[in-house]
């Protein structure tokens, strides 16, 4: 039997990985208020590890509090954070897992703005609010930018400094560097608006800092739309970059030391095509109320999720630029003509669970290797039981995005019943399975013995 | 601690001091857009539909004599959407396919009715359109009863006398078939909507909405009005047809602007019919005791009075174009007779005319020079002033069907405006006419019981007992319409009968004694006037 290039090792320039699966970032709610870490994290991260990730990528963490998205996710905003992601990290590598941070910052799409960010609007490129929720922004100043690309060195410092494997800049799916480089949302008229190379230098400028205050031996590579498709959702948007401008942009990416790319899609978060798969109304219905207020337009979306009459114009919009891309694999044809034009390593991600189909992006060469978030929520163990000789999982994720959902308001997990047969209580456990251990264990729990029992 | 950040209370119940996020101040400004927007939106619907349905607006000809065929004088239903008034026609598109919507009803369309039809117009003369309560109206005016055709023979060209009675038109036959096509299980909003496709015409859907829950339906509801008031003249046995070329110009009246119930009056007020007279040279008739009775004399209250039988009313009336028609009919000339004179014969006839007929009717000199002229040639004549009845002995039912009671009516029309009648009086027997024109105004008397001149000048029982009326190719000789004529291309003529009530074709025993010879002298003559 030839070697299965899933696990074959992959080699960065100062980063190797064991194997082709790279847990995506995705993240609960899971740390304190503050952006401090708590042991629900580690057990979080370290699942993966265990399941055989070649390397986690951390969910998005904010280089800034006015550059979190939600309340209650671990930041990398000060040193004080360093100790905590330097356990994290020890928790992965225990697995011979690598652990890369992802750096990012929000800019106006702050889903849940927080009690310190609610009264003041949103920092992006323009003064347009967002176009899904309706999350209000203004243009940042030239010394706001400058500020941005220093919390951004900073928070690359701190990677380092907790013995991280390296980081990833987050310039996808509608944060703050979609901002910059979409020709939908950038409006500046400065430096950093107007032709590509302008939308491009908030990125460049972030890039050269951390490389100034990492060095150029610190894994770093971006995470990068190919698409915006920022008409999707509404057709009288503007249709936001193309493939080619993006390929430029990964290009000049790969000019200014990074050692990797993460190709996904989207010009917001979520995006009719990200995360692919359903959007189900009903779980909308149930948690959409927690981010309702965010927005200017929360309430009347959410008119749509609750109203069952109404619900099928918001499902019409969300899907009907769907059918133009697969489910799994969304953006891995855009992903093929980026690696065409760079050297570097090309990871991409958006609905990848089936082995057969991975390995053969892999091994024609659309990509190096993948990064999967859904399907690892539904089995931690996916890379043992695609390494096993199995392309699929007993029970595989359905890309139904109820947990993308329930994220919002709930304990992250797979909240898709059917998966359970039905049983929602299994479903509860099988959820609150990441708050264990606790952060406080029982030094040897009791033994209860029943007295007298039957034999 | 400032006063400012104290915690406040409203009766008793704590209120949180209040801030709002850039989400609520935006959030606000969206819902004060979006009220703002419904408001404008409102409002601009509300100001479409009005101005739709409050627009009023007749089609213009800067003709007179195009405005006279084809103008509107107001007869269109008018007043506002929620209560229309006047009118006796359904809408433009209604009426105009109606003939195909009961085809059977009236083969021919309305050209076998005697309308006349000018190159290739959409609306025959006499049928004036409006846009009016939001959609195209017609109406009738002066014209549908003022517009004769006269051909030379059955094979020459139509020739259109604007001001000449409408000697060809069935109005009576007419009316029936709107009435009674309104009123067909055919006539539902969908055969309409699809006729008017047919008929080239285009309906939105708001249109379409408003033909099926208003238009259609309120034709249904006024005919159903209409013909319930008409019915004791319309389908009485006893009254007779009213034929063509006739009207009955009061009963309606009484019916539809007085809401009279004609079943409760006396059978015979009920049989009123007479010919249309003609409009020309209307300048001169000012003070003449015009309508066959001589009931009034104001030119201006006969044209008003006149056009309420077409359908106006008091609300719906457009005076300003109706006194463009009474403009120029004041100076329109009776038309020339068209055929060959006899300058020798008509000159002998000239004196046997002067003997005759001159008291009564004036002469030659009225259609020549001015309208101050032509009026001081009747000096020292009788003609304006009403003969009684038992001196000209024709039939009375006309005369009797216009009542004391209904001249009463009459003066409650236009109160408190300029237009307000005060000249209408009962009389006793028929007005002398002036007779320019009189070879157009055949058949004569005012029932039209006789059918040319020539015939007018044998006693009663030499007349024609029954004669075909509405068919237009000229009789020469006798001075009127051919009469024997019974159909033509597949247009069927009304067989007059003297015998019956209000047909009566006695009296006017003038010049009945004269010779053969004198009297086609005479009728060689009248063809001068």
């Amino acid at each position: 039997m030839p070697e299965d290039v899933i696990f074959t090792p992959l080699k960065f320039r100062h980063l190797e990985v064991k194997n082709r699966i790279f847990r995506s970032s995705i993240s609960g709610r899971w740390d304190n208020y503050n952006g401090s870490g708590t042991q629900t994290r580690i057990n979080w991260e370290e699942r993966f590890a265990r399941g055989g990730c070649g390397a986690i990528i951390s969910s998005f963490v904010p280089v800034h509090l006015k550059g979190r998205i939600l309340p209650n996710y671990a930041m990398i905003d000060d040193d004080d954070k360093i100790p905590f992601w330097r356990a994290v990290g020890e928790a992965v590598h225990r697995h011979d897992c690598k652990f890369i941070m992802q750096l990012s910052h929000g800019g106006r799409q702050r889903d849940v703005p927080g009690v310190e960010n609610f009264l003041e609007k949103g920092l992006s490129s323009t003064d347009s609010s967002d176009t899904f929720h309706g999350l209000l922004c203004r243009a940042m100043t030239k010394a706001e930018i400058d500020q941005t690309v220093e919390h951004f060195a900073q928070g690359a410092r701190r990677a380092r400094e907790a013995g991280l494997d390296g980081i990833e800049l987050h310039a996808s799916h509608g944060y703050l560097f979609t901002q910059f480089l979409s020709s939908a949302i950038n409006d500046r008229k400065d430096e950093y608006g107007g032709p590509l190379e302008n939308r491009f230098r908030f990125l460049q400028e972030v890039i050269r800092a951390i490389r100034r205050e990492v060095g150029k031996d610190f894994h770093l590579q971006v995470k990068m739309n190919a698409l915006d498709e920022n008409n999707a959702l509404f057709f009288w948007e503007k249709k936001g970059n193309s493939l080619e401008e993006y390929i430029q942009i990964c290009k000049w990416c790969e000019e200014e030391g990074a050692d990797a790319l993460h190709i996904s899609m989207g010009s917001t978060f979520p995006h009719p095509m990200v995360p692919p798969g359903g959007f189900p109304p009903d779980e909308l219905n149930w948690w959409y109320g927690g981010m309702a207020s965010s927005g200017a337009r929360g309430y009347f979306n959410y008119a749509f999720f609750h109203f069952k009459l109404i619900r099928p114009i918001f499902l019409w919009l969300w899907n009907r630029r769907k059918k133009a891309y697969p489910v799994e694999g969304v953006s891995a044809e855009a992903c093929r003509e980026i690696k065409k034009h760079v050297s570097i390593p090309v990871l991409n991600t958006g609905g990848f669970q089936d082995g057969a189909l991975i390995r053969r992006y892999i091994s024609e060469g659309w990509m190096d290797g993948v990064a999967i978030a859904r399907p690892l929520i539904a089995n931690p163990d996916l890379p043992h039981i695609l390494a096993s000789g199995r392309d699929l999982p007993e029970r595989p994720c359905t890309f139904c995005n109820r947990c993308l959902v329930n994220a919002i308001a709930n304990p992250l997990g797979c909240y898709d019943v059917r998966r359970y047969d039905g049983d929602h209580d299994a479903m509860i456990r099988e959820v609150m399975t990441v708050f264990d251990p606790p952060p406080f264990p029982a030094e040897k729990a009791p033994r209860i013995v029943a007295a007298g029992g039957a034999a | 601690m400032s006063r400012e950040s104290r915690t406040r209370t409203k009766a008793g119940v704590l209120v949180d001091a209040i801030r709002e996020s850039p989400v609520d101040r935006q959030v606000k400004k969206y819902r004060r857009a979006l009220l703002l927007g419904l408001l404008t939106v409102i409002v601009l619907i509300l100001a479409v539909f009005i101005a739709r349905f409050s627009k009023d607006r007749p089609m213009t000809f800067a003709d007179d004599r195009e405005h006279y065929l084809y103008g509107s004088i107001g007869s269109e239903p008018g007043g506002s959407i929620s209560n229309a008034v006047g009118g006796v026609l359904p809408p433009y598109w209604i009426f105009v396919t109606l003939p195909e919507i009961c085809p059977e009803k009236l083969p021919g369309g309305y050209a076998s009715l005697g309308f006349i039809y000018e190159n290739g117009r959409d609306l025959p003369v006499g049928i004036s359109r409006r846009f009016r309560l939001g959609f195209d109206q017609v109406g009738l005016n002066c014209a549908s009863c003022h517009t004769g055709t006269v051909r030379e023979t059955a094979a020459s060209e139509r020739m259109v006398y604007p001001g000449m009675p409408s000697h060809q038109l069935d109005l009576q036959n007419f009316f029936r078939f709107v009435l009674d096509c309104t009123l067909d299980e055919r006539f539902t909003p969908e055969r309409v909507l699809a006729e008017i496709e047919r008929a080239g015409g285009s309906t939105d859907a708001f249109e379409r909405f408003v033909y099926r829950n208003q238009l259609v339906p309120r034709t249904r509801e006024s005919t159903l009005m209409l013909s319930r008031r008409l019915s004791p003249l319309m389908a009485n046995p006893r009254v007779p047809e009213w034929g063509p070329g006739r009207v009955d110009t009061f009963n309606p009246y009484k019916a539809i602007q007085f809401n009279w119930n004609l079943a409760a009056l006396p059978p015979s007020e009920l049989i009123g019919a007479s010919d249309f007279p003609s409009l020309w040279w209307q300048g001169p008739r000012e003070g003449l005791q015009r309508h066959w009775d001589g009931n009034n004399t104001s030119l201006q209250e006969r044209n008003l009075s006149a056009s309420l039988g077409a359908g106006v009313t008091p609300v719906t009336i457009d005076h300003p174009n109706l006194e463009r028609v009474a403009q120029w009919i004041r100076d329109l000339p009776p038309p020339e007779y068209p055929f060959p004179v006899d300058q020798a014969k008509a000159a002998r006839g000239a004196a046997l005319y002067a003997a005759q007929c001159t008291e009564c009717h004036g002469d030659g000199r009225f259609r020549q020079g001015t309208v101050e002229q032509a009026k001081a040639s009747l000096k020292g004549t009788r003609v304006g002033t009403v003969e009684p009845i038992a001196r000209v002995a024709t039939d009375r039912h006309r005369l009797d069907s216009y009542t004391y009671d209904f001249a009463v009516n009459q003066y409650t029309l236009y109160p408190d405006s300029e237009y307000r009648f005060h000249n209408f009086r009962k009389t006793g027997g028929y007005s002398n006419q002036p007779l320019d024109g009189i070879w157009a105004r055949a058949p004569y008397l005012h029932n039209g019981s006789v059918p040319t001149l020539r015939d007018l000048l044998e006693p009663p029982e030499r007349r024609p007992r029954t004669f075909y009326r509405g068919y237009d190719v000229y009789d020469q000789r006798k001075g009127g319409f051919v009469t024997t004529v019974g159909a033509e291309k597949g247009r069927r003529f009304f067989l007059y009968d003297t015998s019956l009530p209000g047909n009566g074709n006695g009296g006017h025993l003038w010049g009945t004694q004269l010779t053969d010879e004198e009297k086609d002298a005479l009728v060689e003559y009248m063809k001068t006037l």
